[in-house]
């Protein structure tokens, strides 16, 4: 384990330098398309980061097609006096990847945004330099609660963090239970959401049990599930990620625990269905995403992205098509405004306020929604698929 | 206090099912231990390369969903254990050849070994990664139904998978038990252990006997892969964890001692499943945070066992293994 962490801090610090060398050179050009007006054959380039290969790159495939899908509607257009293009930066979803794959995009002076990184932990790592290369980044789906208190100069994200997802997954649970067991996979993402869900059960009221297994070192879920089945509550949330929720899943069929069983967006994935198989079978996930497939405001983006793709869009294509919506408008209005800079990109999507299919879009001080804004949504397993049953408020 | 009864009788079975595989994996570090008093840490990728390799046979011949009738299904088992076991024998066989047998012909310092049997499981560990993936949750396809109860002890429900985990390594104890104390193998391994010098005037090949214990572990190891992987997941990190805790285990019994590690490893489970769980009924649990403590309450109870045996429970009997 040391051996392997010595080798990532090694390469983060590496890739970190080149980084550094990178937007440094960048600055001496005075940061690329600056005072280009009429020019109608000028390049923007939106850059993507998140995982395109590797074992998550499911996600970042769905959300990369969001942007192109949203690139290619404005080209089409044909009103931007500018040529859009995208850059796929892959990072795998790894934070120790993700400093490469962020200097290749802030090494091209023509990129003006970057949509992304998908994962928590890559944005994490990333958000500091593209803070300090002046690139505004629009999250579509890393949902950490504490990225946005860090202070990061660019990050803007347009879906609810974790420490909004939790609350109101915690008051639908207490419409349901009298007592629930809450169980933390003492991770970063994990420990964050059950905090959240045990604060807002204990404020409606619910007798709350804690529980935990960790999600690096638990391999045998059973002693677990049968504590659950022990207190005898008739709910449980597990606080994870979804390799784990599936054999949490499997163990509390095993032991026969009969309650409702709840979890949130980190197990919202085909990785969950088809580890738990039927065990998964009736599980609550809720989720700051939309049920692409059902919301009224989005039929005209999944026809359009069936057409283009031949696929429907899936987890966080939606938001990753609002995001890059978010980008071209600011960067129309910095163009409008006198020059397409980096800063001034940024500073019109400080200004947005956008009617995307995910919603009405603004960013507070901090970069996220503001206070109370964004549609956290319930999903149910049914019959091994992923089913909206629309917004977790409304939801019976 | 019958609520707690009934739990505790739960947590039992969680508990011997689990102590069953650090069980079988303990034997492999205590059969190497007793003849080289050799640590071999990359006992641990044995255990998951028995696991892969059961996989890529098994997933030949059944696949998600199917319903073999019961011979099928012993069959298949049959076919996961013992390839499972040829795989885990064929990787320690190698092992010892590639990591262990130079350095022991150089007269290398034991530090020179254990830096062999580390750097040894880093590779295999990554080499599966490799080859196959580094996913986290690999699964057996399900061909039978795991948690169909088989009978019950009291109110505690014995499922399917754990009798199958329970009954396949308590025949593999007592198959490797037998052949130990009953075999001339068995009689050279012993011989070895107690003396390797003597042993050699007295006729044994050493270099064959180590060869054989590394097989005989190996296999132990592998079939415990395989049992591991279709009740639970497998990846090509899964050696870690069980892997110290199956040598926790050995150590409890008294490492070298066949016997003591299957009691040690046993114990180890049932430690795990109903100490921190305690008392088996209701909300809270006598330590706050229950299952969080585990690992801390399994490694706290075998300090204080060392402390008043520091040989381990049944002590280290090295040539005298069973």
């Amino acid at each position: 384990m040391r051996t392997r962490s010595l080798t990532k801090l090694a390469s983060l610090s590496l890739v970190g330098a080149m980084a550094l060398t990178a937007c440094g050179s960048s600055e001496e050009d005075g940061g690329g398309l600056s005072g280009d007006g009429g020019g109608s054959t000028s390049v923007v380039t939106i850059a993507f980061e998140g995982p395109l290969s590797g074992d998550n790159a499911q996600l970042g495939i769905n959300e990369v097609n969001g942007v192109k899908l949203a690139i290619d509607q404005a080209n089409k257009k044909g009103d931007l006096g500018f040529t859009l293009k995208l850059l796929e930066a892959d990072d795998m979803g790894d934070p120790a990847k993700a400093p490469a794959a962020a200097a290749t995009a802030i090494q091209d002076k023509t990129v003006m945004g970057v949509i992304g990184p998908s994962f928590s932990g890559a944005s994490q790592a990333v958000a500091p330099k593209y803070g300090e290369a002046g690139i505004t980044m629009v999250n579509p789906s890393a949902s950490n609660g504490t990225l946005q208190d860090q202070g990061f100069p660019t990050w803007h994200r347009i879906m609810p963090n974790d420490f909004a997802e939790g609350p109101a997954a915690a008051d639908w649970l207490a419409t349901k239970a009298k007592k629930v067991v809450v169980i933390s996979d003492k991770s970063a993402y994990g420990d964050g959401v059950a905090r959240s869900v045990e604060a807002q059960l204990k404020a409606k009221g619910v007798k709350v049990v804690s529980q935990s297994a960790a999600a690096d070192t638990t391999k045998d879920y059973g002693p677990v599930a049968q504590a659950v089945k022990a207190t005898g509550a008739p709910a449980m949330f597990y606080a994870g990620y979804d390799a784990q929720g599936a054999q949490l899943a499997k163990a509390l069929k095993a032991v026969g625990y009969k309650g409702l069983r709840m979890s949130g967006n980190g197990v919202k994935s085909s990785v969950f269905t088809d580890g738990a198989k039927a065990a998964g079978e009736g599980w609550y996930l809720s989720c700051g995403c939309q049920d692409v497939l059902t919301a009224e405001s989005s039929k005209q983006f999944v026809a359009d992205y069936k057409a283009m793709f031949n696929t429907d869009p899936s987890t966080y294509s939606p938001e990753a098509f609002d995001a890059a919506n978010i980008l071209i408008e600011a960067i129309k209005a910095a163009k409008a405004a006198g020059g397409i800079t980096r800063e001034a990109v940024n500073d019109a999507v400080d200004a947005t306020d956008y009617a995307g299919i995910t919603g009405q879009i603004s960013f507070g001080e901090n970069g996220d929604l503001p206070e109370g804004v964004g549609v956290v949504n319930l999903f149910q397993v049914q019959k091994g698929q992923i089913v909206g049953l629309g917004d977790i408020k409304m939801a019976k | 206090m019958h609520d707690a009864l009934n739990g505790l009788m739960e947590y039992l079975v969680l508990g011997l099912t689990r102590g069953s595989m650090y069980a079988l994996i303990a034997l492999g570090y205590t059969l190497v231990y007793g003849v080289l008093q050799l640590i071999n840490f990359a006992h641990s990728e044995v255990f998951m390369a028995g696991a892969f390799g059961s996989y890529l046979v098994v997933e030949r011949f059944v696949s998600e969903g199917d319903k073999p009738p019961w011979y099928g299904v012993l069959g298949i088992l049959i076919l996961g254990l013992t390839s499972g076991a040829l795989v885990g024998a064929i990787v320690a066989y190698l092992l010892e050849r590639v990591a262990y047998r130079p350095l022991r012909k150089r007269g290398a310092p034991k530090l020179a070994f254990l830096i062999s049997a580390i750097g040894a499981s880093f590779f295999l560990s990554q080499l599966a990664g490799k080859l196959f993936n580094r996913l986290n949750n690999n699964t057996f396809p399900e061909y039978f139904d795991l948690n169909k109860a088989v009978f019950h002890i009291g109110p505690a429900k014995v499922s399917m998978i754990q009798a199958i985990l329970i009954v396949s390594a308590l025949i593999m104890m007592f198959f490797l038990d037998t052949i130990v104390s009953k075999t001339k193998l068995g009689r050279s391994i012993r011989g070895v252990a107690e003396d390797a010098p003597t042993a050699a005037l007295m006729g044994i090949d050493i270099d064959k006997t180590i060869s054989r214990t590394f097989i005989i572990g190996g296999a132990l190891g592998g079939a415990a892969g395989f049992l591991f992987g279709t009740a639970f997941v497998f990846s090509n990190t899964m050696g870690f964890q069980p892997g110290v805790k199956a040598f926790a285990a050995a150590v409890l019994g008294g490492i070298g001692n066949i016997r003591g590690a299957m009691l040690g490893g046993m114990l180890l489970g049932v430690i795990e499943a109903t100490v921190p769980t305690a008392p088996w009924h209701g909300d809270t649990t006598w330590i706050p945070g229950g299952n969080a403590w585990v690992d801390v309450v399994a490694f706290i109870i075998l300090v204080l066992i060392l402390i008043f045996r520091p040989t381990g429970i049944l002590g280290e009997r090295l040539g005298r293994a069973a």
